[in-house]
């Protein structure tokens, strides 16, 4: 889904340096990073490690002032405070008080964040059922998986029911089930009207729920827009697994539809076209298999994105030459 | 803004009386006004001093050591463990967060204060020492005294790291107690600019021994109004100048 909405964060010739030490040569982390974000839509500012996704997202939750540029979020400039009240944000790893427990942990951020009394119980209750943690409310923190921790701190990321919500990583950390609630949730945020801006490096989350996506190396934006221009629908495909394969329908697959089969034994994946799914599916219901998944398998994104960084480091070795 | 520094403020108690460390701390606090009967039997005469010099001496350092061991970390602890991003993040100015953190504190060294004092004057009544005013005096200074501490150690706090933080609140602790015979110094010198640079430090550092009342409260010699209210008033000041600076350095901060 894409929603041409008034821009919601505005971020404009941003620089940031770091100096390692007195009379040490700066280090430029961002480098004149310039993109926008639309009001409800989920942004993706994808990149490899150390491209400077986190300063970004820290530059603009105001943990660090730029050096140089301008950006805003919701109309405000990000050094004023006053509009917080209306962003979320879940830091890439995190760290809270563990001797507090889950419900204490969220009434602590209810109350810095302004949420009146009176609503605050049922809030919470209603954050800890949206991200499966009912059942952990009085259980302190340190006795929390990982993954538990992730979804207590998006949580307090939405204790106040922000406007905009900014998650640094928000994946990591959470096993295959974990990862799709939180994919859920994100998609959720995204029909009650919020904006999502979220920092990652796994693709296949991206492709999954971001409507637009950044690509983010060695500090710069080397591609900005919406998930479906990485896409095109030649270049699609899909994983068919299925059970009760003969060996004649095997051969049609790859004959007919041109498929490239894995045989993991009982199972066959069968990897295809998305345009002629359904008519495989009928193809294989018809000769008696049986349709376990099917999976769209969008590669383009990922190869998109690697060329981005091949041609950057490329780049690089060239000048360094 | 109030409630956002209570809350803050609320947490930090919380956190310090969750942890185990403190109540060690206070233990033995308690065990060395205890230790002072023990060592009054070493003595024919004044028993009941040595209890009392023990017992208040016990607590002013006791209330010294935990002020520096939890107030050189109080900031520092929040970035380094990142627990800070998710607080400044929200509707909560930098300012306030060093505020209400320094308030937890306080309050958290004056609970403990409170417990050392009960145990001290507990001690005082069963050995028959006598109680008079001079000792609620001292001790209510005591707790000036550790407020100042906390907030020396706050500023530090904010922008260095636990370990040089210890090194600076612990300087000031010696020298704060020593700034009077700066000032003596400098009022005994011939050379002008020793005079000016022994005023200056004496301005600039805190006068602690002003918080120190234990001679008056050991002997029962007499205590103007004024050697009570002063000192109290002398560091909310300095405490409110250390705060605006903490604040102004924090607030610049970048947090990695």
């Amino acid at each position: 889904m894409t929603t041409e909405g008034r821009e919601v964060v505005r971020v404009e010739g941003l620089v940031k340096e770091f100096r390692p030490g007195l009379g040490l040569r700066a280090k430029r982390v961002l480098d004149g990073i310039t993109f926008s974000v639309q009001e409800n839509e989920i942004f993706g500012l994808v990149g490899p490690n150390g491209a400077g996704k986190t300063t970004m997202l820290k530059t603009l939750m105001g943990l660090i002032r730029p050096t140089a540029g301008t950006a805003s979020i919701l109309g405000h400039d990000i050094q004023e405070s006053g509009f917080r009240k209306h962003v979320g944000f879940l830091p890439e790893v995190s760290y809270f008080y563990d001797y507090l427990t889950g419900v204490e942990f969220l009434d602590f951020y209810a109350k810095l964040s302004g949420v009146p009394r009176a609503d605050r119980p049922e809030r919470i209750a209603t954050l800890l059922g949206w991200v499966g943690l009912s059942h952990a409310g009085d259980a302190r923190l340190r006795t929390y998986s990982k993954g538990m921790l992730q979804r207590a701190g998006i949580a307090q990321a939405l204790i106040h029911d922000p406007q905009i919500v900014f998650l640094d990583e928000p994946m990591s950390g959470l096993d295959p089930l974990g990862r799709k609630e939180i994919r859920d949730l994100i998609l959720r945020l995204r029909s009650d009207g919020k904006t999502v801006f979220m920092n990652t490096h796994i693709l296949s989350d991206v492709e999954m729920v971001c409507d637009r996506v950044a690509i983010i190396v060695e500090g710069k934006i080397r591609y900005e827009g919406q998930i479906e221009h990485f896409i095109s629908s030649d270049q699609q495909r899909a994983d068919v697994v299925l059970a009760n394969v003969s060996a004649e329908l095997a051969s049609t697959l790859e004959e007919r539809f041109r498929a490239e089969l894995r045989d993991h034994g009982q199972q066959v994946e069968a990897r295809v076209p998305e345009k002629i799914v359904s008519d495989l599916l009928r193809a294989c219901l018809e000769a008696g298999a049986q349709v376990l998944s099917v999976t769209p398998v969008r590669v383009s994104l990922e190869s998109i994105f690697l060329e981005t960084v091949e041609e950057t480091t490329h780049a690089r070795e060239q000048e360094g030459l | 803004m109030f409630g956002r520094i209570a809350t803050i403020a609320n947490n930090t108690v919380r956190e310090a009386v969750r942890n185990k460390v403190l109540y060690a701390l206070v233990f033995f606090a308690v065990l060395l006004i205890g230790v002072g009967v023990l060592l009054s039997t070493l003595s024919y005469v004044e028993q009941e001093r040595i209890i009392q010099d023990v017992g208040l001496s016990a607590i002013r350092l006791f209330s010294a050591l935990i002020s520096i061991f939890l107030g050189v970390g109080l900031i520092h602890k929040e970035v380094d463990r990142r627990t800070i991003y998710t607080i400044v993040t929200k509707s909560v100015a930098r300012w306030e967060f060093l505020i209400g953190k320094y308030l937890g504190l306080v309050a958290t060294v004056w609970m403990q204060v409170i417990v050392m004092s009960v145990a001290f004057l507990a001690v005082s009544y069963l050995t028959g020492a006598p109680i008079h005013a001079q000792h609620f005096y001292a001790l209510l200074l005591t707790a000036g005294e550790v407020a100042m501490l906390v907030a020396i150690a706050t500023f530090f706090s904010a922008f260095t790291t636990p370990m040089l933080a210890s090194f600076f609140t612990g300087g000031f602790y010696v020298v704060g107690h020593l700034t009077r015979d700066l000032k003596q110094l400098g009022s005994q010198s011939d050379v002008e600019s020793v005079k000016t640079a022994a005023n200056v430090l004496y301005r600039l550092l805190p006068d602690l021994e002003s918080f120190n009342l234990t001679v008056e409260a050991l002997h029962g010699l007499p205590v103007t109004p004024a050697e009570v209210w002063f000192p109290l008033l002398y560091g909310l000041a300095y405490i409110s100048v250390v705060l605006l600076l903490g604040s102004v350095v924090f607030h610049f901060k970048d947090f990695r």
